[in-house]
């Protein structure tokens, strides 16, 4: 029998393998991760730990090979799940031959968002993340901060109650880190959960009510801030010391 | 329905922006300068060998450019990791085969279209004409096949890089249609196992043979009768249910990860 709860994402024992030249990876190893919805929660962890891998689960990308992966009590093979997903991945490839302002229509479109109403929330979201005079552009004349920008505009088209973003700062300068702290926090305001790995522990630390420490497959820190980090050190020093 | 035109939509915008429309124009332009000058062992004047080269060259061109779209769609969406932020949207992964379908099909068709016009006015300018109503089953019937065509090239791609998939797709086309035609000879003279193979081989692979009508046309025999294209028709359509079905099951389950197939 089905029970609601809460929960914007929930992942019980999840296991990944990959096939590999030496036999087989796992590159998840019974993962436990639970996400209140309205949570801004940091996924950290050194890189080859599972951020990614995780969140292609999540995305259904790729099955598990047992486990429990969940979004808002659905499960992530469903696409039902995804209707309230947004995604940036950590290089936000696209298709170049568009405009940002088509690429934006295709994804609203994907979404089945009416005309008119798709329309006004492109024209939004094109001013939030600071690229109306370039809408019109083709992406392949964008730079890497710009395609940035336009990636995270596609996976807010829908306005998701799930924002995954995987490694949502790079390729920003300063002033386009700051923007994206904003975003993310204004969508905290509105009652959004936001899951996103970064290696930017300072952002982190600024903008997560919660983390969570990821290392070779396995969750090996959860809980707020606050819970986890000696008031005498920082979240990068409490990162060294859990990963030692 | 509407994700399958989105995703269509998106092959159409790329085909136009992409160098595939320049590569149109030459094969069409290289196609009116053979025509034109066409006089081979000063048989200039005979309009029944610039039909019969025009048609064979349309039907070369329609089916590289079919085979050449079909066969890179969906590879490319992994090699240039495209399709991640399209699978985090809730499209199923019978759309995307069936927008990639639609959107090879369509480019396809469409230059065909223009490669039938351009032979039409060659033809024109030399003093003939062909019988409307046996073009016109023609051009239904080739559209067809470039929708076999499309949909085999998309069933090779959901698991194979863009050039594995072209070559098999040449390879598959070409031999059912050379070859499936000379079966039923071929079966008189063999016995035992290898008359059973040619026989399964010859009730399994689609009948290509089935869409030309490229002699009635030349020649100038009288349309066939509707009821007979119709049905090749209905055959065709089967046969690309056919491939998309083996493609979505070949690609439903299919794994993505950091771009790489695994």
């Amino acid at each position: 029998m089905k029970t609601m709860n809460n929960n914007a994402i929930q992942i019980k024992n999840l296991v990944v393998e990959f096939p590999s030249q030496k036999g087989v990876v796992r590159a998840l190893d019974g993962l436990n991760l639970t996400v209140k919805q309205g949570q801004v929660f940091g996924f950290l962890g050194p890189n080859g730990a599972g951020k990614t891998t995780t969140m292609h689960v999540l995305l259904g990308f790729i099955k598990a090979i047992s486990g429990v992966a969940r979004i808002f009590d659905e499960d992530v093979l469903h696409s039902i799940a995804r209707q309230r997903i947004g995604y940036l991945p950590e290089h936000p490839d696209t298709y170049r031959f568009l405009t940002g302002r088509e690429l934006l229509i295709m994804a609203g479109n994907l979404f089945l968002i009416r005309r008119k109403q798709l329309k006004h929330r492109v024209d939004e979201l094109l001013k939030l993340v600071g690229l109306t005079d370039t809408a019109d552009r083709r992406i392949t004349t964008y730079s890497r901060g710009m395609m940035q920008r336009i990636g995270l505009a596609q996976s807010l088209v829908n306005d998701p109650d799930l924002v995954i973003l995987d490694e949502p700062t790079s390729g920003f300068d300063p002033l386009g880190r700051i923007s994206i702290r904003h975003i993310i926090t204004s969508l905290r305001d509105r009652g959004k959960t936001v899951f996103f790995s970064s290696h930017e522990l300072s952002e982190v630390e600024l903008i997560c009510d919660h983390i969570g420490i990821i290392a070779d497959g396995r969750m090996i820190a959860d809980g707020t801030v606050e819970d986890l980090v000696k008031p005498d050190e920082n979240l990068e020093r409490y990162f060294l010391r859990v990963l030692s | 329905m509407k994700r399958g035109l989105t995703i269509a939509s998106v092959v159409w915008i790329e085909m136009l922006r992409r160098k595939d429309v320049y590569v149109l124009f030459i094969l069409l332009l290289a196609f009116l300068m053979i025509l034109m000058s066409l006089n081979v062992f000063g048989l200039g004047g005979l309009v029944v060998y610039v039909k019969e080269i025009g048609l064979l060259l349309t039907w070369l061109f329609s089916w590289i450019l079919a085979v050449n779209i079909s066969s890179r769609l969906l590879p490319q969406e992994e090699t240039q990791r495209t399709i991640f932020p399209l699978l985090a949207k809730p499209i199923s992964r019978a759309e995307i085969v069936f927008g990639k379908w639609l959107g090879a099909w369509v480019v396809s068709s469409v230059a065909t279209l223009v490669f039938y016009a351009a032979l039409v006015v060659i033809v024109g300018l030399r003093g003939s004409w062909f019988c409307w109503t046996a073009l016109a089953q023609g051009i239904a019937l080739h559209l067809c096949l470039l929708g076999i065509f499309s949909a085999i090239g998309i069933a090779f791609s959901t698991r194979m890089n863009s050039d594995a998939a072209a070559s098999l797709t040449y390879v598959l086309t070409l031999s059912s249609f050379l070859i499936l035609p000379r079966v039923p000879e071929l079966v008189m003279h063999v016995k035992g196992l290898r008359q059973t193979g040619l026989l399964i081989l010859y009730y399994a692979l689609p009948h290509f043979e089935l869409f030309d009508m490229r002699l009635r046309l030349v020649h100038q025999y009288p349309p066939a009768q509707w009821k007979t294209i119709l049905l090749v028709l209905v055959y065709g359509c089967i046969v690309i249910m056919i491939f998309l079905t083996l493609s979505w099951l070949a690609y439903r389950n299919k794994r993505f990860s950091q771009g790489m197939l695994k």
